[in-house]
């Protein structure tokens, strides 16, 4: 173990701070000294030893792939002399050299436009570089975005063996820029397998007192606290606190239970020797820590000290639609079911995208980074596929859980190193390799046996759900018992959290939901935490919030009376009385509600594809009509568009469970070109268009030449929409045309944008698409 | 501080909203965007010198008759970089999973709210240069000052601090991110940045192509 508890361990100052007194210029690259110049770096790290440093960070902060490429030298040539102008000012001592890994600079997809496993690739690089070195430690600092974080963190451990510290930047809230939480940071960065995390950059220690006592609490490792000499004054640059100032408000953090502590910019070695003279003599503070169970995303941290609820419609077993979308890879309809059960008080969701004809490796971690978009809530990723798991543990951003393993060794060996490696929490179901026992008894026996494993693997007991398994009671009625006695006693003996699946109680029965929601009550009194059931049930959602005042979690009440004292339905945007209201009025004024339920009564009568043709699409064009002429605007045309569009979703509904002619016209691919990331002009046009009945086959944002001709080819399209908002990103555009044309028989183009003008559009042989609405005239002039 | 709903109503072309239908709209999603999104912003004053090629920003070199005009009679140079962060891309995103036309009011709020909040900043600085004049505010892709110059001021200002990154294409991310350059002189400074010439929507503004002007 690098720290010992209990123990004080003291880090370096500002580089860059010391760089640029000097004499190093803003916008210089300061890695490329270890070059140009190691002897001053070696002195600026002597300067921090003998202020009484033990670690010194080498000089490889920036140095990745891309700032240095830009400058003809490598990795490896820079790494490697930094790291020895580090050790060159060990020899001698006791001090230790940290290669130093920043972030890359630039956002990670989704947020931005850096794929995920090319981070990893540059961080990793740099790791391998600092070890083969001679580096002793890694350490991950000044990051605010958890995933890029977890990026370098599974870089590190994958190319090395040097142990890693992480610490993260956040202001006086308690977030990072990114929306990271304490807790999320805490759990994710712990779970993934670092070996102390913290705090670095920002502000002055004494604003980061309260969030140091929040990540004391949230962790059991030790905490590192390397902040500012204060803030910098805009006009001069200067930091505002003196190295006696920072050093006792630094004496707070340590008695917080901060026990690794240095100072980042505007700090020199006056501040690390004042640190050091202050600190030295304490004990950091007693840290109290007590394990709690957690998943979560950066923004959102899901502790299960209460009744959590986990959404169970993300599964296609049984489902019509559900697994017509995964076959025809419509992840929008997922990511409608998502939002739907967070609405409805969700708070982590369930996934199951296996299905006969479903590639999981690839769909799994697909539909992960889909929701991870679309929903804030922890996601429970099902499935037994190992390599599928470990693809979507390793894209998932934040702590996820796997659902699920169980007691026959097999499983357990196959599975629980991927749960280990990737941070995640893991349900063991109580059935093993000779099948599900029928007593409470050998069913508590078998999660024993899964939580011996568990512990074995290095996964903490709070990471292990059990599932006692339900099974259906009009055929085995005495085991709804069993199921519950083994509840009390995972919960009471093994002091377990338990997770249930409650829906198979009623199979079979009048009324399922009576029996299902006073199963869900029972069980929720043996001790069950997380029911897994379908959130848009108002009736189940009631239960758990009447079992949640009763158990005393909803302090006060309050959220139970706040979800009966809210009138059932928003007051209507219209005054005119909803029965009078045909299905084209509800599409024009954009009442969504009413016009899917207008809709389902129609389709009684006219077949689907006759509503779509003899008022939705004419409701669409009196509205788009209006637009043009200035009598509505963007949001009453796109309120439109989406009252059409859950008509849509009712005729599709009916479609999937009846059988009958598709409603979809030709299909056209839109997506925003290579390098743009601003998207919302393009799904406003994907939104519109989708409503006139054309197949939306949506490529997203930042799409390569490449894949644009590809899917082109593939789905035979015949209409291509592009667009691009910055001058930089129009060269992509015409590049994108030009590669289409190229095609023996090239597909027509549409583009728009704010940059692109029609004689832009003409000069590349495309058609310019003013807005939403031309996007629809040319569609229907080419396609009809 | 709140996002300036005629402003938002502007970009969306809206001039008359006769049963306030939108307006209210905007309303409540101004409410929700000031309580859930912090504008971030820094600034950092830099010496202007002249070279043979145009003036120096510190080491950077900002050609073209734009920054001429602008700086000609100018000591120094505020670099101010402001963001609503990426918590703003990530509301905008969901809200366009849910309901695209509440989005597409958020999307042009949150333009009228970083606006709203350079206008802070820019108030912070003419508080910190007392006796001085300040020019208006503007930024790379204004008139002739090259947008290849983005990298290199979010670096000097030190952005990336509020989380503030710039992709290759030169596109900063989060979206709603803006540097900007506001000169500082001991001489009085003449309002310049007015009406669609200097405008970089100019060339594809609906407003324009029906014939009506933004009154910016």
């Amino acid at each position: 173990m690098l720290f010992e508890h209990g123990k004080l361990y003291f880090l370096d100052g500002a580089m860059g701070t010391m760089l640029q007194r000097a004499g190093l210029k803003p916008g210089e690259l300061p890695e490329l000294l270890a070059l140009t110049n190691p002897a001053l770096l070696t002195d600026i790290h002597r300067q921090y030893i003998a202020a009484g440093a033990q670690i010194v960070y080498a000089n490889t902060f920036g140095a990745n792939r891309r700032k240095l490429q830009k400058h003809g030298r490598t990795v490896d040539e820079v790494v490697s002399a930094a790291v020895q102008a580090a050790k060159a000012a060990c020899a001698g001592t006791d001090a230790k050299v940290a290669v130093d890994i920043g972030p890359l600079g630039e956002l990670l997809a989704p947020l931005g436009t850096l794929p995920f496993e090319e981070a990893v690739g540059m961080f990793a690089e740099i790791a391998a570089a600092g070890e083969r070195a001679g580096a002793d430690l890694a350490v991950i600092e000044t990051m605010t975005d958890l995933y890029e974080a977890k990026a370098a963190l599974l870089a590190v451990k994958e190319a090395t063996g040097l142990p890693v510290m992480v610490t993260m930047t956040f202001d006086e809230s308690g977030r990072t820029f990114t929306g990271c939480t304490v807790a999320s940071m805490a759990a994710t960065l712990e779970s993934l397998g670092a070996d102390a995390i913290g705090l670095n950059c920002s502000l002055g220690p004494q604003q980061l007192l309260p969030v140091l006592r929040e990540l004391c609490a949230a962790t059991r490792l030790p905490v590192i606290a390397k902040p500012n000499a204060g803030l910098p004054d805009p006009v001069d640059g200067h930091y505002d606190l003196s190295p006696d100032a920072f050093a006792q408000a630094m004496v707070d953090a340590v008695k917080a239970g901060v026990s690794i502590v240095g100072g980042c910019c505007g700090t020199n070695p006056d501040y690390i020797r004042a640190l050091n003279e202050a600190v030295r003599d304490l004990t950091p503070g007693e840290r109290t820590h007590t394990p709690r169970s957690i998943v979560c995303t950066p923004t959102t941290p899901v502790v299960i000290d209460g009744v959590r609820v986990i959404g169970e419609r993300i599964n296609p077993t049984g489902k019509k639609r559900f697994q017509q979308a995964l076959l025809e890879n419509d992840l929008d309809y997922i990511v409608d079911v998502a939002i739907a059960q967070e609405d409805a008080g969700a708070s982590i969701l369930d996934v199951n995208v296996g299905y006969p004809g479903v590639d999981e490796v690839a769909m799994l971690p697909h539909v992960v980074q889909k929701l991870q978009e679309a929903t804030t809530l922890p996601l429970q990723l099902d499935s037994t596929n190992a390599e599928a798991l470990a693809a979507a543990l390793r894209v998932y951003n934040g702590k996820a859980v796997v659902n699920s393993v169980n007691g026959d060794p097999r499983v357990l060996e196959k599975l629980l190193p991927i749960v280990k490696k990737y941070g995640a929490a893991v349900v063991g179901l109580t059935l093993d390799e000779n099948g599900l026992p029928k007593t409470a008894g050998q069913r508590t026996r078998i999660a024993h046996n899964i939580l011996k494993a568990a512990l074995a693997h290095g996964i903490p007991q709070e990471d292990l759900w059990i599932d006692c398994l339900t099974l259906t009671v009009s055929a085995q009625q005495d085991q709804a018992e069993e199921t519950l006695e083994a509840i009390r006693r995972v919960t009471n003996i093994l002091k377990l959290r338990t997770v249930l699946g409650v829906s198979n109680i009623s199979f079979g029965l009048p009324n399922r939901l009576l029996v299902t929601q006073t199963f869900l009550i029972r069980a929720l009194s043996a001790g069950l935490t997380l029911p897994i059931i379908n959130p848009n049930q108002k009736e189940m959602m009631d239960a758990v919030a009447a079992f949640r005042v009763l158990s005393g979690e909803d302090a006060q009440c309050s959220a139970y009376v706040q979800r009966f004292a809210q009138p059932a339905e928003a007051a209507p945007r219209a005054a005119a009385p909803a029965a009078a209201m045909t299905l084209d009025e509800a599409i024009v004024r954009g009442l969504k509600a009413d016009a899917a339920r207008l809709a389902k009564t129609a389709l009684s009568e006219t077949p689907g594809l006759a509503l779509v043709e003899e008022h939705l699409i004419p409701a669409l064009d009196k509205v788009g009509a209006d637009y043009e002429a200035g009598r509505a605007f963007l949001p009453q045309l796109l309120s439109a568009a989406q009252a059409a569009q859950a008509v849509f979703a009712v005729i599709q509904e009916d479609l999937a469970a009846n059988g009958g002619e598709t409603v979809r016209k030709a299909k056209v691919i839109i997506a925003t070109v290579k390098g743009d990331i601003h998207d919302i002009g393009k799904n406003i046009v994907k939104t519109v268009m989708a409503n006139y009945g054309y197949e939306m086959i949506d490529l997203g944002r930042d799409v390569a030449p490449e894949t644009i001709v590809e899917a082109a080819v593939r789905e035979n399209v015949r209409l291509v929409g592009l667009s691009a908002l910055m001058t930089t990103t129009l060269p992509a555009m015409a590049e994108t045309v030009r590669q289409l044309q190229q095609l023996p028989d090239p597909p027509a183009i549409m583009v728009g944008g704010a940059v692109v003008t029609p004689e832009y559009a003409a000069s590349m042989g495309a058609h310019y698409a003013r807005d939403a609405r031309a996007s629809v005239e040319i569609a229907r002039k080419l396609l009809g | 501080m709140q996002p300036n709903i005629d402003e938002a109503l502007r970009y969306l072309g809206i001039r008359s909203d006769p049963e306030n239908t939108i307006r209210r709209q905007m309303t409540l999603l101004a409410d929700e965007i000031s309580s859930q999104i912090k504008p971030r912003f820094l600034w950092r004053m830099m010496p202007l010198t002249r070279s043979d090629d145009g003036i120096l920003l510190g080491d950077i070199l900002l050609t073209g008759q734009s920054a001429e005009r602008m700086l000609h009679s100018c000591q120094r140079c505020a670099v101010l970089t402001c963001t609503l962060g990426i918590e703003f891309d990530t509301l905008v995103r969901r809200m366009q999973m849910r309901d695209m036309s509440s989005a597409v009011m958020l999307d042009t709020l949150g333009s009228a709210y970083v606006e709203a909040a350079c206008d802070e900043a820019e108030e912070e600085i003419r508080s910190r240069c007392p006796g001085m004049y300040l020019t208006d505010r503007f930024s790379p892709g204004y008139g002739d000052l090259p947008l290849a110059i983005q990298p290199q001021l979010l670096d000097l200002c030190g952005g990336q601090r509020i989380g503030v990154t710039v992709t290759p294409s030169l596109l900063m991310i989060p979206q709603k991110s803006v540097t900007a350059l506001i000169g500082v002189s001991d001489s009085p400074q003449m309002a310049r940045i007015r009406g669609c010439a200097h405008c970089s929507m100019n060339q594809s503004c609906t407003l324009r192509k029906a014939g009506k002007t933004c009154a910016v």
